[in-house]
């Protein structure tokens, strides 16, 4: 396999690439939060490089890993500029598409947060910590919702 | 009072600026920052701390306002806290780059551009503006919270587009410079 580095793909086969990726994979995510989660987790956390079989069959790794990382970064932008209540619903949507209940949901993410790999290499470290932050203070008010309103038991 | 106060403040500050931007005894090359280091500062400054998002995720009100509405009070309190923080860590960062560029001006863009007098002035004022607006805000944020001063923000910001502006045209034009300087030390040439 060729090293990512060593040759530069073309700038039309990656936009071409990022077309496609948004096409097939990422319009079925409506969520910005959804799609971040989903870009980071095509990335190798040892290398950095980004891998998707489909798009790399279609273009080329190098290609892919190109669009892939540049959709990253899109996505955190677009995430960065949600407002709190935006952002607070989609954590909320997205637990519920976990099928994981809130108070377990809520205490993993506050005790491993797993949102610190989200985040696109060489990101501004002061953006990461407003994300951060961001999500801290949507699980506070997500737990908040729970213990007002607990959730229903099995219906009667 | 207070306006005067504060107009007195600024023209010292734009005197000791001055004295700084005084032109003294050429320093070596080897002090020069390296261009690829105020580029950085400028992308990170231009891309990253004063872009309307960052800006207005941290200042604008309308997170605060639905924290304020629809939550308790120990999520306000956490949430305040949080955005003070940001808020602080937004003007630290701010004023930081500020001074690199700064250095840069006082360093690499003195051997190459021979400035004018006026420019000198309103660069001097411009880095004087944003730095006092920085430590400002900075007392503002501590004591009274990241929505205490928004025009004081406002002024901020622009003030430091300003700056990123003007050194982008000083990098743009030492570009070329020190390209000639491989060949000829006394390259330089004027702006404005």
């Amino acid at each position: 396999m060729i090293p990512i580095n060593q040759r530069k793909p073309r700038r039309m086969e990656v936009v071409n690439a990022v077309e496609d990726l948004h096409r097939r994979t990422l319009s079925n995510m409506p969520r910005r939060l959804d799609r971040l989660i989903y870009l980071a987790s095509t990335r190798d956390y040892n290398t950095g490089t980004y891998h998707h079989e489909g798009l790399a069959s279609r273009f080329s790794e190098e290609v892919a890993c190109e669009a892939l990382a540049g959709c990253h970064g899109e996505a955190f932008r677009e995430l960065i500029s949600s407002d709190l209540r935006d952002l607070v619903q989609q954590l909320d949507e997205y637990r519920d598409s976990t099928h994981s209940s809130p108070g377990e949901f809520i205490a993993l993410w506050r005790s491993l947060e797993p949102y610190r790999v989200t985040i696109p290499v060489g990101t501004d470290p002061l953006a990461a910590e407003l994300l951060f932050s961001n999500i801290k203070i949507a699980l506070a008010i997500l737990e908040t919702r729970r213990k007002v309103r607990p959730a229903a038991g099995p219906a009667a | 009072m207070i306006e005067l106060i504060f107009f007195l403040l600024v023209g010292a500050l734009l005197l000791l600026s001055l004295l700084f931007f005084t032109p003294g005894k050429p320093k070596g090359r080897k002090d020069a920052k390296p261009l690829a280091e105020v580029q950085q500062a400028l992308d990170v400054l231009q891309f990253g701390l004063l872009s309307p998002d960052m800006v207005g995720r941290i200042f604008v009100k309308k997170d605060f306002d639905y924290v304020m509405s629809e939550t308790t009070r120990e999520v306000q309190r956490f949430f305040l806290a949080e955005r003070r923080r940001l808020a602080l860590a937004w003007v630290e960062q701010v004023h930081r780059q500020i001074v690199s560029l700064r250095r840069f001006h006082l360093g690499s863009a003195r051997f190459y551009a021979r400035l004018r007098f006026l420019s000198e002035m309103r660069l001097a004022w411009d880095f004087a503006t944003v730095l006092f607006a920085c430590r400002t805000l900075r007392a503002a944020v501590y004591l009274r919270g990241p929505y205490a001063a928004p025009r004081l923000v406002g002024a901020t910001t622009a003030a430091a587009a300003r700056v990123c502006g003007v050194s982008e045209k000083y990098l743009d034009f030492l570009r070329p410079a020190r390209m000639m300087s491989f060949g000829d030390d006394s390259a330089g040439g004027s702006v404005e």
